[in-house]
């Protein structure tokens, strides 16, 4: 059994974990992040990549709001290569009571947050698709951010500090000694093997799994899991978040994510953190609250459905759903339950992340007796690409892929495309979907984190465009062929592949959709056997 | 607006359809073959699957698929074999016909499936292969060369080497080699490939480069792109150059091998006298009782409407296009008829699984004599008769009889619409 030793594990690797582990790298504290699956395994991959501008929080919590706003200026400064300034407008329907939208300018004014009113006319010149109905609209600075490559910048950043990360492992015991944490039991869960690490404190950022981490230690935390789905569409239906102006509810928010658009979300209670099932019927009620906002819906075709669970604290157990605060609680275990060595941050929102960090660190630092104030909201994440690289990339990846791979990549970048200019077989785009070059697989395959061949299909976005991963699937595999630790388990990454998938698809499928999961079957059955593949 | 007069009207270019403009063609009818695209045969292996696996052990390649298909049929009257096992035989001797007489010979195994590799490195269960893909003695080669090209994206000979080494039906010291031939070019496509494989110095090239490798029995899997014409025999040339066989195996779409039956089935109906009409699409048909009047249909821009004794739906299924979906509801686009849909279940929990999927088997219920009944039995429309895919009960992907149930109730339909009087 292997032991380590650091100052503090942190325990979930989403927005807030990630944002702690370099908070705590950049005061010069030792740390190590543990994360059950991949990076963003939990609600930071699965909600509708909305960085709010506080506006949906305005009426009823402008404390919220201001720190939305807030955040998302910091963000647009420290992530630049993860936000995507949209701005959002707020469309409210003759059946939006008009007086919510009297109280929504005010409290937006209050709280700082800019808006203007909109000539309606022009705005439906502007975006043919939002309803004629429409009765008042207002701009805000909403915008859109890449939660996936943001986690990862985090990640990068702490790493150049010196903080450690492992993916794949969960933690399975943690040791107390005379009222005070010494430490952890980790369990690799693509192997088995345990290791020890000794620490002086424990931060719980586990996300919707935070009260099994807390059970660990013995203590209860009450969470409130709280599905949300998302039907993600084939087209950049607005260039701008779209939010209805009325109190905040369900499928009322649409957010433009490159060519595609998501449009979210549900609210439904859920027992397991891991219920991450779209199901038909709230497939069916987005769809009819989202063609209040934009009748022609159905003439889009939906990509997939998918869904998260936020995870809300209310410390007093009662209400649900919507009515939960979605702010955060920073809980120091030692005052409460008197266990030395054990901080809980529990609830808030992605916006909010560095925020809930920053908290968090400036009560872990002040225990182990560390002064040096917090600084993540000034240094950025990542250095842009210089235009000289981008222009190299351009000349090795071709228009548009060496942009999107840029975005992508971030400070990788060079090393993708000088391996590229070196090997032109490197050059080939393995996705066609998501120019995803045969450069960029074979450097993410080596680079230490990637332990399956979904690791790499989530990090290089490899079929998680609209071809339903058919051909990049079956090159994903052919681009790794010489790389030994991919060589193996073909059947179960294709499996695995297009099962995930299939999660997303089956509650959408019709249209289009079916047509090409037809042809799925007969691709990967007919042609390939895959279904009985090493049955013999 | 034009009308065309025919006796019998094909719509739809896949197996089926054109089996069935072929049979009707062959019993002195004047018959019209409409399509709006080029059918789905160059999405297929270009084989011809009757049956895969063992009915009772599903999980157990079939030796002889007649065995398991007169099982089917007693046990499933349901299934589209079930109205037209009568004729199977048949159907793949005529079909046999029209390619021998092209020289594209499609070759059984002595009454047993053929167990052929795929780009994956599976076997598959086939009953007919194109010479060029039927590999002969696979369990006695003694050396497999498996020929990928560097520049071309979808063929990974390394992907079919890990995964075929591990069949046992190889011999123990079957030896699996991979050949990264280079093209020379920038980027290659099947078809290109297969353009450039027809030139003698292409097949050069790649006899040079692969020579050197090539032991005592041995064989070369090539990806299915070795010429697109069908008057030149690259696999031969190659394989002369070789001095060893040489095949082509399954791989993803675009493949040649189901391209070249498709140009050699058009040709043939062409040379049969069959005005065959690309690039149109019906968009409605006449109903008066229970028969069809005449169909309107559009292409180059032109409407035009078309009156026959018989009409042929073979328009294939959700990939086809001959069925469409939205939220809920299926439909078929021309003549509404009604779909079975079960038990109202789309789809199973598992996108791969022996269950398959229940939209796989979604189609028009038949009689024998492949008229469309409703839910009684009824004939709903007495002189249109459906096949291939359109009908209901089968599950292609995993049953593996898309093609036996297409040739054999293409051949049906057609020689049904042959024997009706003028």
């Amino acid at each position: 059994m292997a032991t380590e030793k650091v100052q503090v594990v942190v325990v979930g690797g989403g927005a807030t974990g990630t944002g702690i582990l370099r908070d705590l790298a950049m005061r010069g504290i030792s740390a190590l992040l543990v994360e059950q699956g991949d990076l963003a395994h939990g609600t930071s991959s699965r909600f509708h990549g909305l960085l709010h501008s506080g506006g949906r929080y305005a009426v009823k919590d402008q404390e919220a709001a201001k720190e939305c706003l807030e955040e998302n200026m910091i963000l647009r400064r420290i992530a630049s290569d993860c936000v995507e300034p949209t701005g959002g407008l707020f469309a409210a329907l003759p059946e939006d009571d008009p007086a919510y939208a009297e109280k929504w300018v005010k409290a937006c004014a209050e709280s700082g947050i800019k808006t203007e009113e909109l000539n309606i006319k022009e705005l439906l010149k502007k975006y043919p698709v939002l309803s004629p109905r429409i009765t008042k609209a207002y701009s805000t600075p909403d915008a859109a951010v890449d939660g996936f490559r943001l986690l990862w910048s985090n990640v990068n950043s702490a790493r150049r500090y010196g903080a450690k990360m492992v993916t794949y492992h969960k933690l399975s015991a943690v040791y107390r000694a005379n009222g005070a944490i010494t430490g952890v039991e980790l369990t690799n869960t693509l192997n088995g093997e345990i290791t020890s690490v000794e620490c002086q404190m424990v931060i719980n950022a586990a996300g919707a799994w935070a009260g099994e981490v807390a059970a660990m230690a013995g203590l209860e935390i009450h969470m409130i899991k709280d599905k949300g789905t998302l039907l993600a569409f084939n087209h950049r239906l607005t260039n701008q978040v779209v939010n209805r102006l009325r109190p905040p509810g369900d499928a009322d928010i649409f957010v433009p994510h490159g060519t595609i658009t998501l449009l979210g979300t549900t609210s439904i209670a859920v027992e397991d953190p891991n219920s991450t099932k779209p199901s038909e019927i709230e497939v069916e009620n987005m769809l009819n609250i989202g063609r209040e906002t934009m009748p022609n819906i159905d003439n889009y075709r939906i990509i997939r459905a998918f869904a998260g669970v936020r995870p809300l604290y209310q410390a007093n157990k009662g209400a649900g759903g919507r009515a939960v605060t979605r702010n955060f609680a920073l809980i120091d275990h030692e005052q409460k339950d008197g266990l030395k060595g054990l901080v809980s941050i529990v609830g808030g929102k992605f916006t909010t992340y560095r925020l809930m960090a920053e908290k968090t660190v400036d009560l872990a630092a002040k225990k182990l007796g560390n002064n040096t104030p917090c600084r993540t909201a000034e240094e950025p994440l990542t250095q842009p690409v210089t235009s000289e690289m981008l222009e190299r990339g351009k000349k090795v990846f071709g228009v548009p892929g060496y942009k999107k791979a840029a975005e992508r990549l971030g400070d990788a970048y060079g090393k993708v495309v000088e391996k590229a200019e070196q090997d032109p077989s490197m050059r080939r785009m393995f996705c066609e979907c998501e120019l995803v070059s045969a450069s960029e697989i074979d450097y993410v395959a080596k680079d230490g984190d990637s332990k399956t061949l979904s690791d790499i299909r989530r990090k290089t976005r490899m079929g998680m465009g609209t071809c339903q991963g058919i051909f990049c699937s079956y090159r994903t595999l052919g681009a790794l062929g010489n790389n030994p630790q991919f060589t193996v388990g073909h059947r179960e990454f294709i499996t695995e592949f297009l099962q995930n998938r299939w999660r997303g698809i089956r509650p959408v499928l019709w249209g289009q959709q079916l047509r090409e999961t037809q042809l799925s079957t007969g691709i990967f059955c007919s042609l390939f056997g895959m279904e009985r593949m090493n049955d013999e | 607006m034009m009308n065309k007069k025919t006796d019998v009207l094909v719509i739809g270019a896949g197996l089926s359809g054109m089996m069935a403009a072929a049979r009707a063609a062959q019993s002195g009818k004047k018959v019209t073959l409409l399509t709006k695209g080029m059918g789905t045969l160059s999405l297929t292996s270009g084989c011809i699957d009757l049956w895969g696996y063992e009915v009772d052990n599903p999980k157990q390649p079939c030796g002889s698929p007649f065995a398991q298909i007169q099982k089917v049929v007693e046990q499933n009257p349901s299934h589209p074999y079930a109205k037209v096992y009568d004729v199977l035989k048949e159907s793949l001797t005529f079909f046999q016909g029209i390619c021998d007489k092209d020289g594209l010979t499609y070759r059984d195994n002595g009454g047993e499936n053929w167990l052929l590799p795929t780009a994956v490195g599976t076997l598959r269960p086939t009953y007919l292969a194109p010479t060029s893909m039927a590999v002969k003695d696979l369990n006695k080669v003694k050396q497999i060369v498996v020929a990928g090209f560097d520049e071309l994206k979808d063929f990974y000979p390394e992907v079919l080497v890990t995964n075929l080494k591990k069949s046992k039906l190889l011999r123990p010291d079957c030896e699996l080699t991979v050949a990264h031939l280079k093209s020379g070019w920038k980027k290659l496509y099947a078809t290109s490939l297969a353009h450039r494989l027809e030139q003698p110095e292409g097949q050069r090239e790649v006899i040079r480069q692969l020579k050197p490798l090539i032991k005592p029995g041995a064989i070369v899997l090539f990806p299915p792109a070795l010429g697109e014409r069908r008057d030149i025999d690259v696999a031969g040339l190659i394989s002369k150059g070789l001095g060893c066989p040489v095949y082509e195996v399954t791989n993803l779409p675009p493949a040649l091998p189901g391209q070249r039956l498709q140009d050699l089935f058009l040709k043939y109906l062409k040379n049969q006298g069959v005005t065959v009409i690309l690039s149109s699409t019906v968009t409605g048909a006449q109903v008066a009782g229970n028969r069809c009047s005449h169909v309107t249909a559009e292409g180059a821009g032109k409407t035009f409407t078309i009156s026959a004794q018989t009409y042929i739906l073979a328009t294939g299924s959700f990939v086809g296009g001959g069925f469409d979906s939205k939220p809920g509801q299926i439909e078929e686009t021309i003549f509404g008829l009604p779909i079975n849909t079960g038990d109202g279940k789309w789809a199973s929990g598992e996108f791969l699984s022996l269950k398959g999927h229940p939209f796989n088997r979604f189609g028009i219920d038949v009689n024998d004599r492949l008229q469309p009944v409703d839910g009684q039995s009824k004939v709903i429309l007495e002189n249109v008769l459906v096949t291939g895919a359109n009908l209901a009960g089968s599950e292609f992907s995993i049953e593996k009889c898309g093609n036996g149930v297409a040739l054999a109730s293409g051949f049906k339909a057609g020689k049904l619409a042959g024997e009706v009087s003028r």
